[in-house]
């Protein structure tokens, strides 16, 4: 028999073109001659003479083809096993992965942490007496509204009746052993500090998303650092923090303040160690808080700042060589500037020295020294300090300042004394540490160790910054800022006091006192400093000035938080280690300097 | 055919009642396999078991931990503790009550070996409290 004949249906030369159909027919026959064609081969095999070797060859070719799949299946397998990525499906366990990071200070102290809360639920088909479990849960549980719970035991359905237990008060309800009675784990964010940094921390909601403060402005690292199991660290210090606010406090009450902030931050890196806004209030009641107290007055208030924006003025005015230290400025009448009058607080009358006119803090002295600048200069220099824009620190409150409309010279002139812009005055500390730190403008930020890769740039000379920082200390040994001085710790700083603007009209008895500090103020410009900024708005009792009102928080801050900080008590030209002052040298023959 | 060495042939055609021995010792090696598998799956599963209870204990112990770091937080506030020292009569130290390690020797000096300790400590305590009052 000829076996070879070509297997019925085979494809024939077709006489018509091709349709579906055909295509469909054609592919069938084609798999079935296959099919045929492999059924028969065994027998084609023995009609050629060959009949075992095709036997053998057809085993061997399914021997090798399994031998094949189960080899790959064993090496899948053995590397399966051996090679599994660590932390993939079966390992995977990370024990501290959290949908959010703590937020921990510099040294490692919490600031902000992630508690299981519970979301109570009750089934009422399984509960026994609903009135003596309504009476019972809300003996465990006061803060249970009667009227929630009321619904959910007349209901049908297993319903939540309170989200947010925390663990004690889980355990009181527990405790009931009450039938139907479930609970369901939530993780919660808590602040444990209360009052203290709330402004700073500010707030996550509960789907874990940063709402203000730092967690909204590092919300994307801190849900990163969460994943990972680490904690986030800011760079704030948080016994530094604790004194600031105390005395903040303390000061405020003092003076009957409505608001107050106070900052203290690293001069040369631009870390903020502590962030103080009074009236505070507490994180975890946020709802109940008085709506002033939610305000972060250190990113979001602007203020006209008075005579602390005279270092600036003298600091260009130095800068661009139109004065140092002997030029001397007429302070004896007042000085006209068109229709305008600008006389002195404490009136001196006399012609004084750049020195004098810090220390006196005279309006005449820097309106002259600014208007002789003029106000592209004068506009650069404020520009460069970051005074006209936003301060970049990372918060997202961080408020642009109202534009400066006019530079013309009485502009000038009220600029000079910190009139006519206000700034907040966060942006005040960053440039006040330009002023301080050899001339750089530093951004200003919250993350521990300084913005990495920040740019920074020059806005005075480094001679300049040495100048200044003379006459700050100066003006705390001899000048209006006296009483801001602590012990051995070489204090230098500018007071200022500013009347507020109310319907249109500066009026005197609504006014803002402050005082921008530095310590050490000697040793080289780019020495370690530690700048303190303290402002208390509408200050109720007299004196209202800086001098009174911020200054001595500003020394009693230093003096607590130095030790903080690593700050040794030395003795300088001015006054010794114990804060007693050293007389000063009286050159009484006249050839001395 | 192919040719087979006769100690293989010797080996496949050693029989048992019947059966080739070749086939019982395979028996015998499957049945040891699976035994051992059995053994090795049972091992791991009481091993994971074991992982499990520990891993739970250490996300509870962590619980508890995070808790307990969160409740010592809340009782560090600075306010509180704050006004709980200046209600006791604490404050800060004044300036001329510090001191610094290097200082310490000039406020009391170490006491000398060769002298008895009584006499040593009876000298060392008027000087301490001078430099400190």
């Amino acid at each position: 028999m000829d076996y070879r004949r070509p297997a019925p249906g085979r494809p024939q030369p077709r006489p018509q073109g091709p349709s579906v159909g055909g295509l469909f027919a054609a592919w069938g026959r084609w798999v079935a001659s296959c099919v045929w064609w492999m059924e028969h081969s065994f027998e084609r095999a023995r009609a050629d003479g060959r009949p075992e070797e095709d036997t053998r060859v057809r085993i061997f070719l399914i021997l090798a083809v399994f031998s094949a799949v189960f080899a790959c299946l064993a090496l899948g397998a053995a590397h399966a096993a051996l090679f599994a990525p660590k932390g993939g499906s079966g390992s995977g366990f990370n024990a501290n992965a959290l949908t959010r990071a703590d937020l921990v200070d510099r040294n490692g102290q919490l600031l902000a942490t992630n508690i299981t809360h519970y979301g109570l639920y009750i089934d009422p088909r399984e509960i026994w007496d609903p009135a003596s479990a309504k009476v019972q849960l809300r003996r465990a549980l006061p803060r249970v509204s009667a009227k929630r719970l009321d619904r959910v035991l007349s209901g049908e359905r297993r319903l939540v009746v309170l989200n947010g237990l925390t663990p004690s008060e889980r355990r009181a309800v527990h405790a009931l052993a009450l039938g139907g009675v479930s609970f369901e784990p939530e993780d919660r964010r808590v602040y444990p500090l209360g009052t203290s940094a709330a402004h700073l921390i500010g707030r996550a909601d509960t789907g874990g998303e940063g709402v203000s403060g730092t967690e909204l402005a590092f919300n994307q690292e801190i849900r990163a650092a969460g994943a990972a199991g680490e904690d986030f660290q800011l760079s704030i210090d948080l016994r530094v923090q604790g004194v600031v606010e105390n005395e903040l406090a303390i000061a405020a009450e003092e003076h009957k303040a409505k608001g107050a902030v106070a900052v203290v931050a690293d001069a040369q890196t631009g870390e903020i160690l502590a962030m103080a806004s009074w009236p505070t209030y507490d994180a975890n009641r946020r709802n109940s808080a008085p709506t002033e107290a939610l305000l972060n007055r250190v990113t979001s208030a602007h203020y006209e700042m008075g005579s602390v924006f005279k270092s600036f003025t003298v600091a260009a005015g130095i800068d661009t060589g139109r004065a140092d230290m002997n030029t001397l400025f007429d302070a004896s009448q007042a000085l006209q500037i068109g229709k305008r009058r600008i006389t002195d607080f404490h009136a001196t009358n006399k012609v004084l020295t750049l020195e004098e006119v810090y220390l006196h803090s005279s309006n005449i002295g820097t309106s002259r020294l600014a208007v002789e600048m003029g106000g592209d200069v004068m506009r650069d220099y404020f520009r460069r300090l970051g005074l006209l824009d936003a301060a970049p620190i990372e918060l997202k409150e961080s408020a642009s300042p109202p534009k400066v409309r006019k530079w013309d010279d009485t502009t000038l002139a009220s600029l000079s004394f910190g009139y006519g812009i206000m700034v907040t005055p966060i942006q005040y500390v960053a440039a006040y540490g330009a002023l301080v730190n050899g001339g750089r403008y530093v951004q200003p930020t919250l993350r521990k160790g300084g913005r990495p890769n920040a740019p920074t740039h020059q806005v005075v000379s480094p001679e300049t910054s040495a100048t200044m920082l003379d006459l700050m200390r100066r003006n705390v040994t001899r000048g209006s800022g006296r009483f801001a001085d602590a012990p051995g710790l070489r204090v230098g700083g500018k007071t200022g006091s500013a009347n507020k603007l109310v319907n249109g009209r500066y009026n005197p008895a609504v006014a803002v006192g402050s005082f921008a500090g530095v310590f050490p103020a000697d040793g080289p410009v780019t020495a370690k400093r530690y700048t303190v900024f303290v402002l208390m708005d509408e200050p109720g009792v007299f004196p209202r000035t800086g001098g009174y009102v911020a200054a001595p928080a500003v020394g009693r801050i230093a003096d607590r938080i130095a030790p903080f900080l690593g700050v040794q008590r030395k003795a300088d030209r001015w006054s010794t280690a114990l804060g007693e002052k050293i007389p000063e040298f009286e050159d009484v023959e006249g050839d001395g300097r | 055919m192919i040719a087979v060495p006769v100690p293989v042939k010797r080996l496949f055609d050693w029989k048992v009642r019947g059966v080739r021995c070749v086939e019982i010792i395979g028996v015998v090696c499957v049945a040891a396999l699976v035994f051992s598998v059995y053994i090795a799956k049972a091992a791991a599963a009481r091993e994971s078991a074991e992982i499990s209870r520990i891993e739970s204990e250490i996300r509870e112990n962590r619980q508890r931990v995070r808790l307990l770091r969160a409740e010592a937080t809340r009782l560090e506030q600075p306010a509180r503790l704050e006004a709980l020292s200046r209600e006791i009569g604490l404050g800060p130290v004044d300036v001329k009550k510090q001191a610094v390690e290097a200082g310490l020797p000039a406020i009391a000096p170490p006491p000398v070996v060769a002298t008895p300790p009584a006499a040593a400590a009876s000298v060392a305590e008027p000087a301490a409290g001078e430099a400190l009052h």
